[in-house]
């Protein structure tokens, strides 16, 4: 049962038909949630007692941060999935998913750089988080470079499949950096295990907006994924009925 | 799962556990170097050569703050050891006594000279007219 | 919970000295999300076009 909704899943066919009838649900709802968060979040709000008005940047910087790892966490599960059982589907969303984590990682990085700026008085500081985030960073913009320097997509693919996996350790390092060494970056508000350290009225437009810009970057995926799929299968004749 | 995706399978974990491992020893040689600041207690620890530029990190001491002119001086403690700093410029907004602070500077007779010194904060985030709650 | 935190528009964009900051963060974030959403998009009916064209 479940080997055949994989397969069928995973057939790029399937996937383009169950894609185009999701997207415009999943495209306004999220846009919807994500406006109405950050106005609630930018306007709303009461400020913070320590950091006055500028702790607004959290609506901006911590659905960034939080997806950049997610995507990273994605784009492994589809190497794993594409070196094992060869999935084709499963290697066109690693490199789908590339770029717009870059965009998402830089997002973080110069959000966070100019929160930075009012709260700590510095903008860079080669911290523990900061600097594993900007490894992040690198290692997307290093993926999506190696993968145009092929001309042989099979080798591409699979190169870019096992450096996935081996760059992988970074994303615990993200995670954990802020309680393994002293930081300059605060450690986390919310947790799996613990309360909240946030106070519900900031909390909720927070949640809000991590879901709302969660949803865009969904978004984004399934278009560049689309890209991807009509970039390489281009010669097959279903395609035209399904993009 | 047939035996051929079973050897991928077992590669791929291979393959993971090696740069796991390889990661874990760079960053257990590398240890301490990685903490962005040394705390009071850590400080007392170690062996600094003076004159060295080092960052400390603590808790601004209540009543410890003095200024005079452009000069302010102050206490970082983190509630075991503590150290003086002495700073010649412009503190950030969110530097106050009590909460989190990271200076940057060298450390001559016990006393920390700051050349730069920036604030750092906690996780908690809440409106003004709130009691902190436990 | 959904009273306004600022009394005026101006107050909202000065947002006591930390607007600045704040609302270059929300144009970057909403630069970048439309910047990609345009890319991908005409990215993908230049390939439609092709893809019609070919056949």
């Amino acid at each position: 049962m479940i080997k055949k909704f994989i397969h069928q899943f995973a057939s790029p066919k399937t996937y383009l038909y169950q894609i185009n009838r999701a997207y415009k649900y999943i495209f306004y709802s999220s846009l919807f949630i994500y406006t109405f968060s950050l106005i609630w979040g930018l306007l709303f709000t009461p400020e913070d007692f320590v950091q006055g008005n500028s702790f607004r940047i959290i609506y901006l910087h911590v659905p960034a941060s939080f997806l950049s790892q997610s995507l990273y966490v994605a784009m492994a599960i589809a190497s794993v999935t594409y070196l094992i059982w060869r999935v084709k589907l499963a290697a066109y969303l690693i490199i789908a998913i590339a770029p717009i984590g870059a965009m998402v990682t830089f997002i973080a990085l110069s959000s966070g750089s100019i929160w930075g700026i009012p709260t700590w008085g510095t903008w860079w500081q080669w911290d523990a988080r900061i600097t594993s985030t900007l490894i992040l960073f690198i290692m997307y913009l290093g993926l999506i470079s190696l993968h145009t320097s092929f001309s042989n997509h099979e080798k591409a693919d699979k190169l870019l499949s096992w450096l996935v996996i081996v760059g992988f350790v970074n994303i615990p390092i993200i995670k954990k950096s802020v309680d393994w060494w002293s930081t300059l970056h605060q450690s986390a508000s919310i947790t799996l295990t613990d309360r909240p350290s946030i106070d519900p009225s900031m909390l909720y437009p927070l949640i809000g907006s991590i879901i709302g810009f969660f949803g865009l970057i969904i978004c984004l995926v399934i278009i560049s994924s689309k890209v991807q799929i009509i970039k390489r299968e281009s010669t097959k004749s279903w395609l035209k009925d399904y993009v | 799962m047939n035996p051929i995706r079973k050897k991928r399978l077992s590669s791929i974990l291979f393959v993971f556990l090696f740069s796991v491992s390889g990661v874990s020893l760079i960053l257990y040689s590398l240890n301490s170097n990685l903490d962005y600041f040394f705390t009071p207690t850590e400080l007392k620890k170690v062996q600094m050569p003076p004159n060295k530029r080092i960052k400390i990190g603590g808790m601004v001491l209540e009543d410890s703050v003095k200024r005079n002119t452009s000069k302010i001086s102050f206490t970082i403690t983190d509630y075991e050891n503590s150290v003086i700093v002495v700073f010649e410029g412009i503190v950030p907004d969110l530097f106050k006594e009590g909460s989190g602070v990271v200076a940057l500077g060298y450390l001559d007779n016990e006393i920390f000279y700051a050349k730069e010194v920036l604030a750092k904060h906690d996780e908690n985030y809440m409106p003004p007219n709130l009691d902190i709650k436990q | 919970m959904f009273n306004l935190a600022f009394k005026s528009l101006q107050e909202a964009i000065y947002m006591s000295g930390h607007g600045i900051y704040v609302w270059s963060v929300l144009i970057i974030v909403i630069f970048c999300l439309f910047y990609a959403f345009t890319h991908y998009k005409i990215r993908l009916r230049q390939l439609k076009k092709r893809l019609d064209e070919s056949n």
